[in-house]
Formats: C-alpha cells, structure tokens, sequence
C-alpha cells in the first residue's frame, strides 16, 4: 500500500475527527457571520430590491448594500469573523493531539483517551506551534523578500506579464518551502504524541530526521494532497456556479459546505499521511528496539 | 494669411524666427470640413526635441494670438502646467492633503517622491516686434495666493494688444517630465507628453481665466490651430493629436516627426519603443476618420475590444448628437501599470487595461475607452471650463457612459457579466455617488471640493445620476435631444452650466428650475422610503374571527417617508394579494404620506419608483416593502460570508496546526 492509501485508510478509520472538526468551522464561521445576518436580513428581507442579488448577482446592488449605513462597515462585520476564524484556530489546536493519537493507534481510542492526550500535549504543541511561526516566518519571509525583489527588478521592465509570472513562481517556491516545513511539524507533533516526548527540540530532530531520510517521498505526497484540496476548491465553486440556480439558498449551502467538509478532509488525509510515513521510518530506524513503542504494534501493520 | 500649404507655412515661420507671419492660419486638413469649425483664437507652432534618457525637453514655442475680446489686451497668463509636481505647490499640497490618489507606481502619496519632480521652465520669452520680457514674467496665484505655486506666469506687453489685432510670442522652454503624475510624464522608456508647453489662458466672461494646476482639476484652453514638430529616437514609435504630416530620420540618431491639427484646443503626444500599431478606418456621415491604436504588446489580443468598443461609440454619438469632425483619432494604450491610463486630449485618448482582464470585464478596456472617446465631444468640441464646471464634461460624459454603454451591452450587463456576476453601467455611476452624496454640489469649483473623492462622486456619478433621473421628468428621447441642440449649438464654443440647463428647459419646454436648483446647485439628498405598510381586518375586533382570503374586508395603509431633503415627485405602487396594483402619486411635498385602501385583500408591497427611474434615490433597498419577508437574499449573501469565514479558518488551521 503506498504512503496515500495508506494516509486515506487511517483518515478513513478515523472520519469523526473530520465530521467534529467541521462542525467546528461552521459553528465558528456562523457565529462570526451572526451580526452581518442580522443586518443584512434588516435591510433586505422587506426589499423588493433585493431580489437582484437573490435571481443573479448583481455587483452595484451588493456595492450598494456595502455602503449602505445600516448594514455598518465590512471592517466591522469582518472583525468578529476574523476573530471567531483564530478562535476556531485555536480550539483546533487544542484538540489536534488526540487527533495525532487516534491516528496512530489500530483501535477507535475513548474519549478519555482523547482528552487526556490533548491536555497531556497542549503545551507542547502550542511550543511547536511558536517555534513552526519563527521558522516558517523566517524561511517565508526571506522567500517573500526574494519574491518581491524580483518582482520588483521585474517591474521595471516593460515586460507586464514578467513580474506576474515571477510572482506565480515565488508562490510556489514559497509553498513548497512551506509545506516541507509543515511536513517536518507535522513529523515532530507526530513524535510528541506518540512518544510522549516533553522535550520538543528531540521531537523537533526526531521530525527532521525522519523527513530528511525520505523527504521527497513524503513532500511529493504532500504536495499531491494540497493539489486535490485545490482541485476540490476549484471544482466546488464552479459546480456551484453551474448547477445551483442563483436563486437557491439550500442549494448554495449544501454545495459550498460538502466542498469546505472536503477541504478540511484533505488536510486531515495529510496528517494521516504523516502517521503513516512516521510509522514507517520508525519501524525501520528502530526495529531493534520494539519495546519502545508506546502505541500497538498492530499500529504498524499497515505499514508493511 | 488666408491659407498657406501646411508645412510651408510651418517652414516659413520658423525659419523666419522673426514671427513676421501673424496671421491664424485658416487650414482644414486636419477636419473634415472644406471651412474652419471654431473661431481660432490661438496657432501654436512648437518645435521640440525629446532627451529620452532624461526625460527632458528643449523647444521653441511660437504661439501667436488673435484678440476677439472686443477689448484691449494688457496682460497675458501663461499655464506652465509642469511646475504643479514640485513639493511646495499648490498641486501637491492638494494631493497630500487628500491622499486619495497615488495608487500606481512611482507615487507614494502621502509624501514626497523625487521622481515625480516636474518643471517647465521659461528660458526665454519674447513678443515679436516688442522685445525680449523675459526678465518680466511673473508667477500669479489667482486661487489660493500661494505664493510657491509656479503653475500660472503673467506677462504685460509693452503695448497694448488692440482688439482684433495679433500679438506673437516666441518663447523657449525647457520641461523636466516627472514619472507619470496625473497622466503627464514618463514611465521605463514610455512618454505620454501632455501639459507640456506654456499654454495662454483663455479670456472668458470678460476677464481672463487661467487657474492654477490643482490635483482635481483638468483644462481649459482656447481652440486654434498646432503645428508641432518633435524630435525623439528613432526607434520611438510616435502618436500625437492631429494628422502627422512627416517624418524625417536624422543622422544623429533621431527622428523628427510633424503634426498638424485644426480647430483642437490642446495637443498631446506620446512615444514609447514597444508600441504595436494597428490603423483602421471610422467611417462618419463627414467623412473616413483614421483611428490609429497604439498598444502594448501584450495586450494585441485584446485589440478587437478596443477597436469594437470604439467604432460602436463613434456610431453612437455619430447619430446621437452629430459627427466626429476629425480626420484622426489615436487611441493609446499607455505602458502598463502607470498613472497614464484614462485620459483625453484631443483627437488623442488613452485607454488602459491589463492583459488578464477577462472579457466580462468592461471597466477595462470598454469603459474607459469609451469614456475617453465621449470626451472628444464633452471637452474636445463643447469645450467647457474644466476647472470650474467639472460636471459638464465629466458628468454629461458619464451619463453618455451608461447610455453608450447599454446600447452596446443591454443595461444589466454593460458593467460586468462574468462568472454569474452581472453589472449596469447606470448603477455603477449611482454607486460612485451615494457614498457621499452631500458634501458638495455639481456647481462647485473644481478645487473647492472636500476632496478628491467628493469631487469624482459628484463631479461623475452624480451628474449621471441627476441627467438619468432628468429622463423620468422630460423623457430619454427629450432629453437627447436636448443633448443634441446643446451639442451643436455650443460645439467648438465654451459654454457654462446655465447654457447646458437653459437648453434643457428650452427643448423640453418645461420650468425645471425647482429641479435643477436642488441636483446642480443645492446638495439635498434623495431619499424616499416605505415606512410601513399593514392591513387590518375591518372586523378586527369580533372575536374568533377568520380571514379568508377574498372575503375578509381589510383596512391596509402605507406609510410613505421623505426621509431627506430633496423635494421631488414620486409615483407608488401597491399590490394586493388579489393581483391588483394601484398606482399613486406624491408630490413629495410634506415630509410623509399614507395611502388607504379597504379592500377585500391585503396589501402584498408597496415600491416606490416602481418603473425604476430615480437614480438621485440614494437607498433603493428600501424604496419598496413587502408584507412578508423573504429572508433568500441575505441568506445567500450570509452564505457567501460564511464560505469566505470558513475557508479563511481552514487556511490558517492548515497552516498553523
């Protein structure tokens, strides 16, 4: 079985995470949207005007709505929807070791077991957390800094579609760079789970070597999940624009939420795909020494 | 002289130096017309020669001038436009102020860019047979007595020009173009040369009419004849105003290329090495006009949607309001990224567009050409004072926009139509203005608005806004051709607001003073509203009773609220659940009103403006109210909301977690 399968068979085995984790977003998302529903339903309930949006998209009669001093700046209905978006951030986080360790394990763990290792792990993971941002920060930000500097050079050429396509470019470096650290943390978050490791800089090396034994492996198969995210994306927007008439509340939702519940599975098949991969280069390094292995062995066989 | 061949003429006066030829010359190969269009009051003959690595330019300016002021002439201002993009002038002070501009490269507003530092500088001024008064210019500042701002010199003539007579000056200047500021400049090897030469002001309502540059402000100039000749590189790609009348290519590695134009008030020119030229030819009820497309290479593909929008504008205003004149018309799209984009000159307009704009698009390239070319006709031959009444060039050219613009697009879609999204280019402009509606009125002098975005929210989306809501008094076809009249009537002339509103009341035969006195010189603002609306049985009191449709009798009311102050007459509908739909009017006269009706059905809504033609109307949404809600509208857009929310948690979570 390749890493994928094997990453789809864990994140499949374990598909609940998925479901809760979404319902999260929602909750969050609607929560942060309340004030905007609550004045956009005010001014166009009543409105026969209204129906421009609903039978189309009208762009002057949303820009109307948007100026509209009863419906209050975007800046101030994007406030508590960007907050509830870092909230949503960090109840993810909170919960994302038990994630780790379900993920690892060969039976369906109990709650308790869940919880336990979220609070057991929650001030480690919020260590490898700062430490992802001082490292992601420096690596994207000397990647930007490149970036815009070629851009720049690029600018004063007459060349319009030169710093276009440079900027394309430096995007992907940038998230290559990005998702190979990603993958490195996700490696060591994976060790501080399972190993129950309390010094993170060991799960931090124990991460970094075991990308750096096999990392295209793993940043190939990364990298193909990100592609399926966007390819959902993509797909999920332009189904909706195709087959949902302009006028179908229920429609609109349905279609834009199974492509946002598909979206968050990928990454969650990412993670999986970490276990796995995990699993795998430490049954290699340490096949010596299997007593040292918190979780079943029957973990590993998927492996094989 | 009555007519001499163009460039014996142009050879003569400048090889004579002397400015001995003072005569305007009456030429009209640059028109097609056999006679004159305009009263030629100036002939500009400029001979200048373009340094392209330090975007500085040397030139002999003859202008001479014919005095049809009935009076004699004593003072003469000069604009010396360039010298507005220096730190202390009147301009930048404006700019910083407002900060609203400064979008494109090379302009950090707020704050000082050396690379927009400007000049035109005056080496040496002289008025044939009068003698050299260089040592006599004096800057003026006739708006705000800054006394820093050099963008207006004032000379006095030794003597007197008597009225009829000619007077010809001969100046050499020297101009430092900034990096493009205000669609004047260079950017990398590209050069939109506009603004560039001391240009006389024009004497108007009896005295003379020379502003100062202000950062919102345009031109004004008086119509005549150019004869210019420019030297730049060889491997310049040149456009200008008017007919080029040859080329020649220099040993030195230059090429100097002439240009004629007759009966235009301006002229501007550009040159860039990247230009890819397509020439097509317009056909108008006067004859072939020429159109000459500069554009950028990477926009060649986009050159159908140039040259559509364009010949269907020409065709447009052709049978709207009366011919293009011109034998020329070059369309520039200006180097991308700068601050060149969307300007008139005449019979040379810049366009703008970016090579990924999807067709459904129309700001750019659509809009924006066809904006430019209306000002061929708002502007370029009704040549209003652009620095005191915006509105007449701007504004009737924005309402031209939208009515352009939908006969080419249908209404809905002559804005946007892509990927679902649809846009009219009538709410576009009403978009433009609600959002500050009453700061300033159209009547304003240009550099009196609050700010920048005052002065384009009235100044375009309002003018639009009040002509579209002028159809719903006096009718669309009255009101063209009341456009008509005041085209034809004031072409090649520079009348004022009370000439435009005079012949509207004229054509239409109706006193719309009432009107006029609230849209163009008061700020009052539209705003009608459905307060309310109920129906009650009338048995509402019997107990247990029960309402059947068709049965029940019921009082039903509707509230109807002038929630602002501008008076105007407005009709409503209210539909019944029966089917019926009663049609009232409202003089608008007392703050609110309410209709009564006892029926044996229930009010379904009431809308104000039901045929949709108060553009002035600030807030559509809640010109009309419906006894039930229907909460579709905002759940969709909550849907949007939520999507965007969600996607944006998921893309941090995925990153951070």
């Amino acid at each position: 079985m390749n890493l994928l399968m094997m990453g789809a068979h864990i994140a499949s085995r374990n598909k609940r995470y998925v479901v809760w984790f979404y319902l999260l977003n929602l909750v969050f998302a609607w929560w942060g949207a309340s004030a905007f529903s609550l004045a956009a339903h005010n001014i166009l309930d009543h409105s026969l005007y209204a129906g421009r949006i609903l039978h189309g998209m009208d762009v002057t009669v949303v820009t109307e709505l948007f100026v509209n001093p009863r419906l209050g700046t975007p800046a101030a209905h994007g406030a508590p929807s960007t907050r509830l978006a870092v909230a949503c951030l960090a109840v993810s986080f909170v919960f994302m070791p038990g994630v780790w360790l379900a993920y690892s394990s060969d039976h369906r763990i109990s709650r308790e077991e869940f919880f336990r290792s979220c609070g057991h792990n929650v001030w480690r993971f919020l260590r490898l957390v700062c430490l992802f941002i001082i490292i992601g920060g420096i690596v994207t930000g000397v990647l930007f800094g490149v970036q815009s500097s070629l851009v720049n050079a690029a600018d004063r050429t007459s060349n319009e579609r030169l710093p276009f396509l440079l900027m394309v470019a430096g995007m992907a470096t940038i998230f290559l760079g990005a998702t190979a650290i990603r993958a490195w943390f996700d490696l060591a978050q994976a060790d501080v789970v399972l190993q129950d490791q309390p010094a993170i800089r060991k799960s931090l090396a124990a991460g970094f070597r075991a990308f750096r034994q096999n990392w295209a492996v793993l940043l190939r198969n990364y990298v193909v999940i990100v592609l399926a995210a966007g390819a959902i994306l993509v797909s999920g927007i332009l189904l909706w624009h195709a087959i949902v008439p302009p006028a179908s509340a229920a429609g609109a939702f349905l279609i834009s939420q199974l492509t946002l519940f598909l979206l968050l599975a990928m990454r969650f098949w990412q993670r999986a795909t970490a276990v796995a991969f995990y699993l795998g280069q430490l049954s290699q390094t340490d096949a010596a020494e299997p007593a040292r292995m918190p979780f079943p062995a029957s973990a590993l066989s998927i492996q094989q | 002289m009555a007519k001499c061949g163009l460039l014996g003429c142009l050879v003569a006066v400048l090889a004579s130096g002397s400015g001995a030829q003072t005569v305007i010359p009456s030429t009209v190969s640059a028109i097609n017309s056999p006679t004159p269009l305009s009263q030629r009051v100036v002939h500009y003959e400029i001979d200048a020669r373009y340094d392209a690595k330090a975007h500085t330019l040397d030139a002999t300016e003859i202008l001479t001038y014919h005095n049809f002021t009935g009076k004699p002439l004593d003072t003469f201002p000069f604009h010396l436009y360039l010298n507005a993009f220096q730190p202390a002038s009147t301009y930048m002070q404006e700019r910083e102020r407002d900060s609203t501009s400064g979008q494109g490269r090379g302009q950090p507003f707020p704050g000082w860019n050396p690379n927009n530092y400007g000049a035109s500088e005056i080496r040496s001024f002289e008025i044939v047979d009068q003698g050299d008064l260089t040592s006599q210019l004096q800057f003026t500042h006739p708006d705000d007595g800054n006394q820093d701002d050099r963008s207006v010199v004032q000379v006095r003539p030794p003597r007197p020009v008597p009225p009829d007579g000619e007077v010809q000056f001969k100046i050499r200047f020297h101009d430092q173009f900034p990096e493009v500021l205000d669609r004047t400049g260079w950017d990398r090897d590209f050069v939109l040369g506009a603004q560039w030469f001391p240009k006389v002001g024009v004497w108007w309502h009896g005295a003379w009419n020379c502003h100062q540059f202000h950062a919102s402000t345009e031109f004004f100039a008086d119509f005549g004849v150019y004869d210019v000749r420019l030297t730049v590189p060889q491997n310049e790609v040149v456009g200008a105003s008017g007919v080029r009348v040859g080329v020649v290519r220099n040993p030195d590695g230059t090429q100097t290329v002439t240009y004629h134009g007759d009966d235009i008030h301006d002229f501007a020119w550009t040159a860039s090495p990247h230009y890819r030229v397509h020439e097509d030819t317009f056909q108008s009820s006067l004859g072939p006009v020429r159109l000459i497309l500069l554009m950028q290479p990477a926009h060649w593909g986009q050159l159908d949607r140039h040259l559509h929008v364009l010949k269907e504008a020409m065709d447009r205003y052709g049978r709207w309001y009366g011919p293009y004149p011109y034998k020329t018309l070059t369309l520039v799209d200006p180097e991308p990224g700068s601050q060149a984009y969307g300007m008139e000159y005449p019979t040379f307009v810049t366009g703008g567009t970016s090579w990924l704009i999807p067709e459904g698009i129309r700001e750019e390239p659509e809009f924006t050409v066809e904006h430019e070319f209306g000002h061929q006709y708002w502007y370029g031959m009704v040549a209003t004072n652009e620095f005191e009444d915006a509105w007449l060039d701007e504004g009737i050219n924005s309402y031209n926009d939208v009515k352009v613009m939908d006969s080419i697009f249908g209404p809905a879609t002559s804005w946007v139509d892509w990927f679902g999204a649809t846009g009219g280019a009538s709410e576009r402009q009403r978009d433009f203005y609600i959002g500050v509606p009453d700061y300033d009125p159209l009547s304003r002098l240009g550099w009196q608005f609050r700010n920048d975005a005052s002065y384009g929210a009235i100044s375009y989306g309002k003018t639009a806004s009040v002509l579209l809501t002028l159809e719903s008094l006096i009718g669309e076809d009255t009101l063209r051709q009341a456009m008509r009249i005041y085209f034809l009537r004031y072409r090649f002339t520079h009348p004022g607001k009370e000439d435009f509103l005079k012949t509207v009341e004229e054509v239409s035969g109706k006193d719309l003073r009432w009107y006029f006195n609230q849209a163009v010189y008061g700020t009052e603002v539209l705003d009608y509203e459905v307060n309310k609306v109920s129906s009650i049985p009338v048995d509402w009191f019997k107990e247990n009773l029960r309402e059947q449709k068709g049965v029940t009798e019921y009082v039903s009311d509707v509230w109807i609220h002038r929630k602002e102050n501008f008076i105007f007459p407005i009709e409503v509908e209210i539909r019944f659940d029966d089917g019926e739909r009663v049609r009232e009017h409202w003089d608008g006269q007392d703050r609110w009103v309410r209709f009564e009706y006892k029926k044996k059905a229930r009010v379904v809504s009431a809308e104000i403006d039901p045929d949709h033609k108060i553009y002035l109307d600030r807030n559509h949404f809640n010109d009309s109210y419906t006894a039930e809600a229907n909460p579709a509208p905002a759940s969709k857009l909550v849907n949007y909301w939520m999507f965007v929310s969600q996607l944006f948690a998921q893309l941090l979570t995925w990153w951070l977690t």
